[in-house]
């Protein structure tokens, strides 16, 4: 209960007014700060990709969490590019009015609250788009009214909520894993990594594991039922509805500890045996896929993984099937082999055909049998690492802190925090740390490797075991390859090990809210040890969600737009806009490349490579501007948009200081 | 099947017209909306949608015991139980309480009397209605109680109050209002030094930047020797710097000790026995002792995985809204205050000064089943599914809407199909045009004033069903009432366009749909309905002098005219004619589902 321990360090200045505070009445930070009408408390949305977090500023938890169906990501271009302007158009503008209901209902349902009177705090990922950026200012102004928003970066206030300022934040959510160090408040944006090794990536996963490995018995039907139990079948995909896979995955996923096979090399030559096949055939745009079938234990992993992409898109040939298949019986042969874990049965509905067609009872449920192993190793998905397009969540961490100023990696290596949805698995952080230590641990590959640079990349040891079956889309596109010959130019002697100059920091990686440290003991660094696990026990998944709450109720927060601020800069760009349209409706032959370049985004682009970190990814961003749809308003302030200031405190300031008249 | 839709033109406000999107797009499912649902300002004179009224809370209350909170007595509530505001503003401070597993809701329920008692019979039981002293909350529906987490009351009342000094020891509250002492006094002395270098920055914000740079305490490089435990720990500052911290790039000298740690003794060893617990997770049953995620993410604590250990839910508040118009701000709707009373002090609806239409097509209307009640639903649903209900391509059919006039006054209307500018893609030269051409009476036709029911004459003998079947043929009596007078210039050349009946305030009207021969998907169009009506005087008074100068400024709020837009889906077309293959029927029900 005592408050932080007296250290020599802190000035006793500060001492006497903490004490001070700490003796005065638990009243006090109400009389002080909150008006009668208690409409100074900011309104705190965390807008998930999955799932919206709202709440006020100042209390302890969100009001409500919910679902959304559709994500906030900007219209995905198709390659035929000109003809779907005009339905992309559509359908950012289908986005903006189904983002204003979600707001409407927040306020509405949810909070209960008079948007008029409330400032507004959207805790926004570093790479969310400007223009959903945009679309969120645009209806919070204009339909809703509010006096002012202000965005703010959710890995520093994920900091906030664990009392720091200085941290590495991996955000692993719902369509990525985002990780951005932060010091002394400053995100540093161009150290961001992001991978799409997610919680939608473990969804379609897991369905790919469900429909071939978990068995299913219909339901009783009034013939059978007095013969025998149903026969279990193979899962027909129609039980696997959306909720009942994250029902699975919420209610049976747990994250396994490492397993020991992984660490014993097998041969190593596997990977001469990949580089010629690799090298024959295949296209550019397979690269995710073949980097990780070449790297992997069993191919199965990465099968999986090309199986649960196919899946999620609704594509998938009888053909390549067959041999994604075979993968992921590979993968079962493995996972067994390190599972504990029970089977567990479900009942779930039955299919509609099958329901009418036998018969059976109105309400009768099928039976799901979940295997062990899938409970057990379905997550393993996130935690493969070795493709430079998919990085691991350890690989995220490492990459990370390949990048940043040497003296700050033992700083930001032993206060990792790790939020998101995902996180909440159990087990997850566990694993996530033994991840991160095994890797860096682990033995360099012999030097046998150098012959294929382009395997340079992976770093978790990684025997092949049927490295037989080469599949024979496995190629590297020039590009991944040239960064590689770039990443493994400097030490051309040695094996290539991308995390060789990481090695000394193992013992001070420390996990900030890892639940379990015991295993610390005795490999860890006391500064290590000092921090890891010492962060307040908050659920990963709402940890940004107290950190808003938390900078709401300093009153801190990153650069307000207000209201007028932004009617003036509205205005601005409708004129301009108008102007646009006029001479678009002059000659639309002539400006239609220019109306369909800014509506391709530039997540998607980077999603498939990244520009490299050293400049920033948001530069491609402002591309947007101009065009069919409104253009990126320049009262938004955002990180890409501004070059960012050195010294001043940037991202986050003091709100108090700000002349921000009331309104 | 058809149906009706009003447009609102909020969602078109940025294009310049006003004009509805076009009825494929998918946005136009936003731009309609039921008239049950839009509300009318006078003072602009327009249509107003849930989407663009501004909308206030004038009241709360819960839904379960309908006590009604007013909202300065949330506010209080709210300020004086900070820390776990969210229990008194939105949720139910009273005795309502919801079931964590099935959100049913729990009731008080006493404990079974001792054992003696039951044994021995007394009178007196049936009046104690209060039962034993430990009360606990109990769900009907699927028999949790509350002590299975420990729950119990001393007495039946303010259930909510004896609760919160429960949870008023919440950690994360607690954990939170630390979080924020930790961070005010560096806040304090951070704004304090920022005073003090704003001179600077104004002075020149680049040697200022600069100048903060290079004072910023670069790790390692004070002390070389100083290790990664003395930046944080027991190491003095050094001696240049002053003794507070400056800013944010101090604060972490100053370490934030969690009052619960994750790794703390009770919080890591619960969540690392969980971990073995799932594991082992029973195989029959295991999986619903495992609490839903929906049950377990509104707490910020990490919360046990187990079923078992969920708390019971208050019952969330709900709220009376006022609504406005966004423009002019005048009240649109007003609930009245009582939480029981479900009536309005002010409702401005829509219905009330729209014509509400009907639409609905002869052809497709499925016949009365002959044989009662043994046709089974399936065979309607076949019928569905072979496009017996739907429009066959190449053929035309007759419609009838059905135009009702909720105003005093009679109406004029004049209907028109709305087309938009042919949409200008580069892709295919050919503009988008809709497979299928509508027909519609091309002049205004009337409607008479709404009157109580007694207030009207005998006419509604003159058109039966005799009438109607002599107006389709084209030998037609409406001219019958006075303002119908024109009613026959509308008239289509098959007779099947026009005015088909009149009858009180209702006035049916035919329009013909005539379907392309290739055509597929929904038939569907925008309509633009504008009526002319004469105000009364009085009226006029009330009304805003933009309203009547904007129509007929020369008659000077005698006639004024209002246009609006409608969506009419008539129904979907059957698709082509190899209707027997299984493919393209699931074709043509995913089409119809879209």
């Amino acid at each position: 209960m005592s408050a932080v321990p007296a250290t020599p360090s802190r000035s006793s200045a500060a001492a006497a007014a903490r004490a001070d505070l700490l003796a005065s009445s638990p009243h006090y930070t109400t009389t002080k700060r909150h008006s009668l009408y208690g409409t100074e408390d900011r309104i705190i949305i965390d807008p998930g990709s999955r799932v919206w977090k709202v709440g006020f500023s100042g209390e302890g938890r969100p009001r409500d969490v919910f679902v959304v169906k559709h994500t906030l990501s900007p219209v995905p271009t198709s390659a035929s590019g000109v003809r779907d302007s005009i339905d992309e158009v559509e359908k950012e503008r289908l986005m903006e009015l189904e983002l204003q209901d979600r707001l409407r209902s927040v306020f509405f349902n949810s909070l209960l609250a008079d948007p008029k009177s409330r400032k507004v705090i959207v805790i926004e990922s570093p790479l969310l788009p400007l223009a959903v950026k945009d679309m969120f200012a645009r209806i919070l102004f204009h339909n809703l009214e509010v006096p002012s928003v202000s965005f703010m970066p959710s890995h520093l206030l994920s900091l906030l909520s664990v009392g720091r300022v200085t941290g590495l934040v991996l955000d692993c959510g719902h369509t990525e894993s985002t990780l951005l160090p932060v010091y002394a408040s400053r995100p540093m944006f161009s150290n961001i990594r992001t991978s799409p090794l997610a919680g939608s990536r473990l969804t379609s996963h897991l369905r790919a594991l469900l429909l071939l490995f978990a068995s299913y018995r219909a339901p009783p039907t009034i013939i059978r039922a007095a013969a025998q139990p149903a026969v279990a079948t193979r899962v027909p995909e129609e039980i696997l509805t959306e909720a009942l896979v994250e029902e699975v995955k919420a209610k049976c996923l747990f994250v396994g500890s490492p397993f020991d096979a992984a660490t014993q090399p097998e041969n190593d030559d596997s990977m001469d045996v990949d580089q010629p096949s690799s090298a024959s055939t295949g296209t550019p745009s397979e690269s995710g896929r073949s980097s990780r079938l070449s790297m992997s234990e069993s191919q199965a992993p990465s099968s999986a993984a090309s199986v649960s992409r196919a899946s999620g898109s609704g594509v998938g040939s009888d053909s390549s099937f067959s041999t994604q298949e075979i993968h992921l019986r590979a993968m079962e042969e493995l996972y067994k082999k390190h599972a504990t874990a029970t089977d567990i049965q479900m009942r779930v509905v039955p299919p509609p055909a099958h329901a009418v067609a036998a018969g059976s009872f109105n309400n009768a449920r099928g039976t799901l049998t979940i295997p062990g192993w899938i409970r057990e190793r379905a997550a393993e998905v996130l935690f493969e690492g070795g493709d430079i397009d998919e990085r691991s969540v350890a690989e995220l961490i490492l990459d990370s802190l390949l990048k940043v100023p040497v003296d700050l990696r033992k700083t930001l290596a032993s206060s990792i925090l790790v939020v998101g949805g995902t996180a909440m698995l159990p087990g997850f952080i566990q694993r996530l740390h033994a991840e991160i230590i095994k890797t860096l641990e682990s033995q360099p590959h012999p030097p046998a490797s150098i012959l294929s640079p382009r395997r340079g990349g992976q770093s978790t040891p990684t025997p092949s075991a049927s490295g037989a079956n080469t599949p024979p889309d496995a190629v590297t596109p020039t590009a991944v390859r040239f960064q590689h010959r770039q990443m493994i130019a400097p030490s051309p002697r040695r094996a290539y090990d991308p995390y060789a100059t990481l090695r000394s920091i193992a013992p001070h990686i420390a996990i900030l809210n890892n639940p379990s440290i015991t295993n610390m003991v005795g490999h860890a660094s006391p500064h290590a040890l000092a921090n890891a696990g010492k962060a307040p026990a908050f659920a990963p998944a709402l940890i940004p969600w107290v950190g808003g709450s938390l900078a709401g109720a300093l009153k801190i927060s990153s650069e307000e737009v207000v209201r007028d601020r932004w009617d003036e800069a509205y205005e601005r760009d409708q004129d301009a806009q108008r102007q646009e349209l006029e001479d678009l409706a002059i000659n639309t032959v002539t400006i239609e490349p220019e109306t369909a370049s800014p509506m391709k985004s530039p997540r998607k682009s980077q999603l498939r490579y990244r520009p490299p970190p050293a400049q920033p990814v948001g530069a491609s961003i402002i591309l947007e501007g101009g065009g069919l749809r409104p253009p990126a308003y320049s009262a938004l302030p955002d990180w890409t948009r501004s070059p960012l200031s050195v010294g001043a405190p940037n991202v986050v300031w003091l709100a108090q200081q700000q002349s921000v008249p009331p309104v | 099947m058809s149906s009706i839709l009003y447009h609102c033109t909020c969602t078109s406000a940025s294009t310049a017209s006003n004009v509805p999107p076009e009825p494929t797009l998918p946005s136009s499912a936003f731009a309609f909306h039921p008239l049950h649902a839009l509300y009318f300002c006078e003072e602009c004179d327009l249509v107003r949608c849930n989407r663009c009224v501004s909308v206030e809370v004038s009241g709360y209350f819960c839904p379960n015991c309908l006590f009604e909170v007013p909202s300065a007595s949330v506010r209080a509530e709210k300020n004086r139980f900070r820390a776990r505001a969210d229990i008194f503003t939105t949720r139910c401070a009273r005795n309502c309480f919801q079931c964590p597993h099935c959100r049913n809701t729990l009731s008080v329920v006493p404990s079974d009397p001792p054992e003696e008692i039951l044994t021995q019979p007394r009178p007196q039981t049936t009046t104690e209605s209060i039962g034993e002293p430990p009360f606990f909350l109990y769900c009907n529906f699927c028999r949790w109680d509350s002590q299975e987490v420990g729950i119990v009351f001393e007495k039946p009342t303010g259930l909510a109050l004896q609760l919160q000094k429960l949870e008023d020891s919440l950690p994360d509250s607690l954990e939170f209002e630390r979080l924020k002492d930790h961070f005010e006094p560096l806040l304090r002395s951070s704004s304090s030094s920022h005073h003090h270098t704003q001179a600077s920055h104004h002075r020149n914000p680049i040697t200022a930047a600069a100048s903060s740079a290079l004072a910023r305490d670069v790790p390692g490089l004070h002390q070389p020797i100083r290790g990664i435990s003395g930046r944080t720990y027991s190491n003095p500052k050094p001696p240049a710097r002053a003794n507070a911290p400056k800013g944010w790039d101090d604060w972490d000298s100053v370490i934030y000790k969690s009052r619960l740690e994750v790794a703390g003794s009770g919080v890591g060893i619960r969540i690392e026995s969980e971990l073995d617990w799932i594991k082992a997770l029973d195989e029959g049953h295991g999986i619903g002792r495992v609490a839903e995620m929906e049950q377990r993410w509104l707490s910020s604590w990490t919360q046990s995985l187990k079923a078992r250990q969920l708390q019971p839910l208050r019952i969330p508040l709900h709220s009376k809204k006022t609504k406005r118009c966004p423009d002019c701000r005048h009240i649109l709707i007003k609930p009245e205050q009582k939480a029981q009373s479900v009536r309005y002090k002010i409702k401005l609806m829509a219905a009330n000064y729209l014509p509400s239409i009907d639409v609905f097509v002869p052809s497709l209307v499925p016949p009365p089943p002959s044989g009662g009640s043994q046709l089974p639903k399936s065979k309607v649903k076949d019928a569905e599914d072979n496009g017996a209900l739907m429009m066959q391509p190449g053929k035309s059919y007759p419609f009838q809407m059905t135009f009702t006039n909720p105003l005093y006054e009679p109406i004029q209307v004049r209907i028109s199909v709305h087309r938009a500018p042919p949409r200008m893609t580069s892709g295919d030269a050919i503009p988008h045009r809709p497979p299928f051409g509508i027909t519609l009476p091309s002049s205004a036709f009337p409607i008479s004033a709404f009157a109580e029911a007694w207030e009207y004459e005998d006419d509604e003998d003159m058109f039966d069903e005799d009438d109607l079947e002599q107006m389709l043929s084209g030998n037609s009596s409406g001219g019958g009432l006075g303002l119908g007078a024109d009613s026959r210039g509308g008239r289509g050349s098959k007779g099947h366009v026009g005015v088909l009946e009149r009858k009180a305030n209702v006035t049916r009207v035919g329009g013909e749909v005539l379907i392309g021969r290739d055509a597929s998907g929904e038939v569907k169009f925008n309509m633009q309905v504008s009526y002319t009506y004469r105000a009364e005087d009085s009226a006029a008074d009330t009304t805003s002098p933009k309203k009547t100068g904007k129509d007929d400024p020369a008659a000077a709020g005698e006639m004024k005219t209002f246009t609006f837009f409608t969506l009419v889906s008539l129904g979907s077309i059957a698709p082509k004619a190899d209707t027997g293959s299984g493919a393209s029927k699931r074709d043509s029900a995913s089409t119809s589902a879209r």
